[in-house]
C-alpha cells in the first residue's frame, strides 16, 4: 500500500498504523478506502525516496548489512586509535549482527540484533566469555532493557518481557507481551529502547521514509508504562533515534538522531538532543539540525517553530548508541561525559563517522566539547567494522558492539 | 583502493576451493551455475555477497527450502564465501527462456514504475547482497515474487516484502517475462 502525503510519497506497510492511536488508525483506514492501490505509482525503496532527479544516477546506496560473525583475524583492533592510556581488546565474538547492549544485575551482557532475529547473552566465567544465543526468530529485536530481573525486548511492533532471565539463560521462559500495537512499517521501524528513571520504557518510532510528512504515530520518541501498558508521546519531530540514555544527575533524556539523506554531502547534520520537557518538537520533516529548512517540505515554515538540538554531530555520521560515562576506571574528567557510536555514512561521496565520539557537558548541561574518542574502523574509504552501541561495565570499562564483525570490544584505562 | 588495505576486507575467498566445494551445487544449479532445471535459480555472475548471505539465511533457517536447506546446514562461513566467490566469477549463458513480447513490454513498465533498478541496478545485475535478476529463471522469479507478496519468502530487511505488496499477480507475471528474457 502506498499513501500519498502532501508532496512526497511515504512508504508504509499494509499493516501500517495498526493501532497506536485510534485517531491515526482511522485516518489510515480512510486513506486505504480512498486510494486505488493499482492506480497509485509505487514508492521507491525508502532509502532512494527523496533523491532529487539530478542525483538519479548516483552510485550511493546503503552499506550492506552485517550478517556474519567475522573471525578474530578480520577484526583489526590494532587499527583503533584511542586517547593516551586507553586500550581496546576483543571481549566476545561470534554474534552476527550484534547491536544494542544491556547489562543484567548479575553481570550478564545482553546483545540485541536488527536483522537476524537473535538476542545473545554473554557470561564471563573466570575471565572467559561464553556466548549464548538465548532468543531466536524474533522480528527485529533491536531494543533491549534489563529491569527487575527481566529482559524487555522491543521488536518491530511489540515489546516482550522475559522474567528472571539471568537464571534461565539456557531455557528462557515464554515471554509476556507488554505492548503489541506499534506500527509495522519496516523503514526505521526497529527500536532502540532504554529504561527511564520513572520505570517507563522509552523508544523511537521512526519516520517510515527518508523524507515525508509522517503519520501522527511516527517520527517520535514514545514511552510505555510496562505495568499498565499505557503509551505516551514524549517528543516529536524526530526522524529516527537509535540511541538514547538518561543523564545520571539531571535525569533528562538525551538521544541521537539521524538526519535526512539526499540533501547533500554536508547537510543536514545528524544531531544530539536533550529533552528538557515533554512535548518538544525537533522539527522533522520541516526543519533539520535546528536551522536547515527542508528544501521541499520546509517551504513556508521556519526553524523558529521548533526546539533546537543540543549538538550537530556531523553530516551522515549515523549516530547510534550513547551512554553517559558513570564508571570509576576512566580519568575523572570523563565523569558524565557522553560516549556515542557513529555507525558511519553511506549517503556521502567521502565516508565519515565509523568512530566513537565524546561529548563534554558543563554543569548546566550545555555542550562544551565534541571530540573523537576512538577511530580506525574506517581505513581510507573501506571499513572493516561499524560500532553500534556502548555500555559502561560494572568495573568502569566500556563495551562497544559492532554489527559488521559480530563482536564486542572492551575499552579500558590504565595510567 | 590502496593495496595496503586489501587484507582488511572480508577474508580473501578462494575461487578454486569454491569450485571444488560447489561440485555438489552444480548438480541442480547447472554447470558453472547456469541452471536448467525448472524452478532452480541460476547462480552464475551473482554478486558473491548475495550468494553468501542467502546460504547463511538457509543455514540459520531464516529461509527454508526442502532441497536447499539440508545442503546449507553443513557449510561453514568459509565454505560459503568460497562457493559464492566461485559462482560470482562465472559467465552467465544466454537464458533459454522465450518471453512473450507483449508481456515483457508490460513487465518493463512495471519494472520502471516500481523502481526495481534502484537496488538491483538499471541492468538488473545486482550489487552486494542484492541479487542479479537479469536472465533468471521464469518459474523461480514467479515463485519468489509471489512469496514476497504473500509473506512466505522472508527477506533480510523487509525491503522486498514491502516492494512486492502493490504488485498484482499480473504485474508479477509480466515482470517475470521481462526479467527472464534479459541477456
Amino acid at each position: 500500500m502506498s499513501v500519498q502525503m502532501t508532496t512526497v510519497f511515504c512508504t508504509m506497510s499494509r499493516f501500517a498504523a495498526s493501532a497506536l492511536f485510534a485517531f491515526a488508525a482511522l485516518t489510515a483506514h480512510a486513506q486505504q478506502q480512498a486510494a486505488q492501490p493499482e492506480a497509485a505509482p509505487a514508492p521507491p525503496p525508502s532509502w532512494a525516496q527523496g533523491r532529487p532527479p539530478e542525483l538519479a544516477g548516483s552510485k550511493l546506496a546503503p552499506n550492506p548489512p552485517g550478517l556474519t560473525a567475522k573471525p578474530a583475524s578480520e577484526i583489526h583492533l590494532d587499527k583503533i586509535k584511542l586517547p593516551p592510556g586507553f586500550q581496546i581488546s576483543l571481549w566476545a565474538e561470534g554474534m552476527p549482527n550484534a547491536r544494542s547492549l544491556a547489562i543484567g544485575k548479575k553481570g550478564t551482557v545482553f546483545v540485541g540484533t536488527r536483522l537476524v532475529g537473535n538476542v545473545y547473552a554473554v557470561v564471563d566465567r573466570n575471565g572467559k566469555r561464553e556466548v549464548k544465543t538465548i532468543l531466536k526468530g524474533l522480528h527485529r529485536p533491536n531494543g533491549i532493557v534489563f529491569k527487575n530481573g527481566a529482559l524487555y525486548v522491543a521488536e518491530l511492533s511489540r515489546i516482550l518481557r522475559y522474567d528472571n532471565i539471568e537464571d534461565n539463560l539456557d531455557n528462557p521462559p515464554q515471554p509476556v507481551v507488554v505492548f503489541d500495537a506499534l506500527p509495522k512499517d519496516e523503514p526505521h521501524g526497529w527500536k532502540y529502547m532504554t529504561l527511564g528513571p520513572d520505570g517507563w520504557l522509552y523508544f523511537n518510532i521512526g519516520a517510515p521514509c527518508n523524507i515525508c510528512v509522517p503519520p501522527y504515530t511516527h517520527a517520535q520518541i514514545a514511552r510505555v508504562n510496562p505495568d499498565s501498558g499505557v503509551i505516551e508521546t514524549v517528543v516529536r519531530g524526530v526522524r529516527n533515534s537509535v540511541g538514547m540514555a538518561f543523564h545520571p544527575t539531571t535525569k533528562q533524556l538525551w538521544f541521537t538522531n539521524h538526519g535526512r539523506d539526499w540533501a547533500g554531502d554536508d547537510l543536514p547534520n545528524d544531531t544530539l538532543h536533550r529533552v528538557s520537557k515533554k512535548g518538544m518538537n525537533f522539527g522533522y520533516p520541516f526543519c533539520h539540525q535546528g536551522d536547515f529548512l527542508d528544501p521541499e517540505l520546509g517551504k513556508g515554515r521556519t526553524c523558529k517553530e521548533f526546539d533546537q538540538p543540543a549538538l550537530k554531530l556531523g553530516p551522515h555520521v549515523a549516530p547510534l548508541g550513547m551512554r553517559f560515562y558513570t564508571g570509576k576506571m576512566f580519568p575523572a574528567e570523563y565523569k558524565n561525559r557522553i560516549i556515542l557510536a557513529n555507525h558511519g555514512s553511506w549517503n556521502r561521496t567521502k565516508k565519515t563517522g565509523y568512530n566513537l565520539m565524546q561529548v563534554t557537558l558543563d554543569a548546566s548541561g550545555k555542550v562544551k566539547k565534541y571530540e573523537v574518542f576512538a577511530e580506525g574502523w574506517l581505513q581510507g574509504e573501506e571499513y572493516w567494522g561499524r560500532p553500534v552501541d556502548v555500555q559502561v561495565m560494572p568495573d568502569g570499562a566500556m563495551l562497544v558492539s559492532d554489527d559488521v564483525t559480530g563482536a564486542l570490544y572492551r575499552i579500558t584505562y590504565k595510567r | 583502493m590502496p593495496a595496503l588495505l586489501l587484507p582488511l576486507l572480508a577474508g580473501a575467498a578462494d575461487i578454486e576451493a569454491g569450485r571444488r566445494k560447489a561440485e555438489v551445487c552444480v548438480a541442480c544449479h547447472g554447470p558453472a551455475g547456469n541452471a536448467t532445471l525448472p524452478g532452480v535459480p541460476s547462480l552464475a555472475a551473482q554478486p558473491a555477497m548475495y550468494v553468501f548471505f542467502q546460504l547463511i539465511q538457509f543455514r540459520e533457517k531464516r529461509r527454508n527450502d526442502a532441497q536447499m536447506s539440508p545442503f546449507a546446514a553443513n557449510l561453514n562461513d568459509r565454505d560459503m564465501q568460497d562457493i559464492a566467490a566461485y559462482f560470482s566469477a562465472q559467465q552467465p549463458t544466454a537464458p533459454p527462456f522465450v518471453a512473450d513480447p507483449a508481456k515483457a513490454a508490460a513487465g518493463k513498465i512495471v519494472l520502471d514504475a516500481h523502481h526495481c533498478g534502484s537496488c538491483h541496478l538499471p541492468g538488473l545485475t545486482g550489487q552486494n547482497h542484492i541479487p542479479r535478476l537479469a536472465g533468471q529463471h521464469y518459474d523461480y522469479l514467479l515463485k519468489q515474487l509471489l512469496g514476497f507478496k504473500n509473506g512466505s519468502r522472508p527477506d533480510i530487511d523487509g525491503t522486498m516484502s514491502m516492494a512486492a505488496q502493490p504488485l498484482t499477480e499480473q504485474d508479477i507475471e509480466h515482470l517475470a517475462h521481462y526479467i527472464a528474457g534479459l541477456k
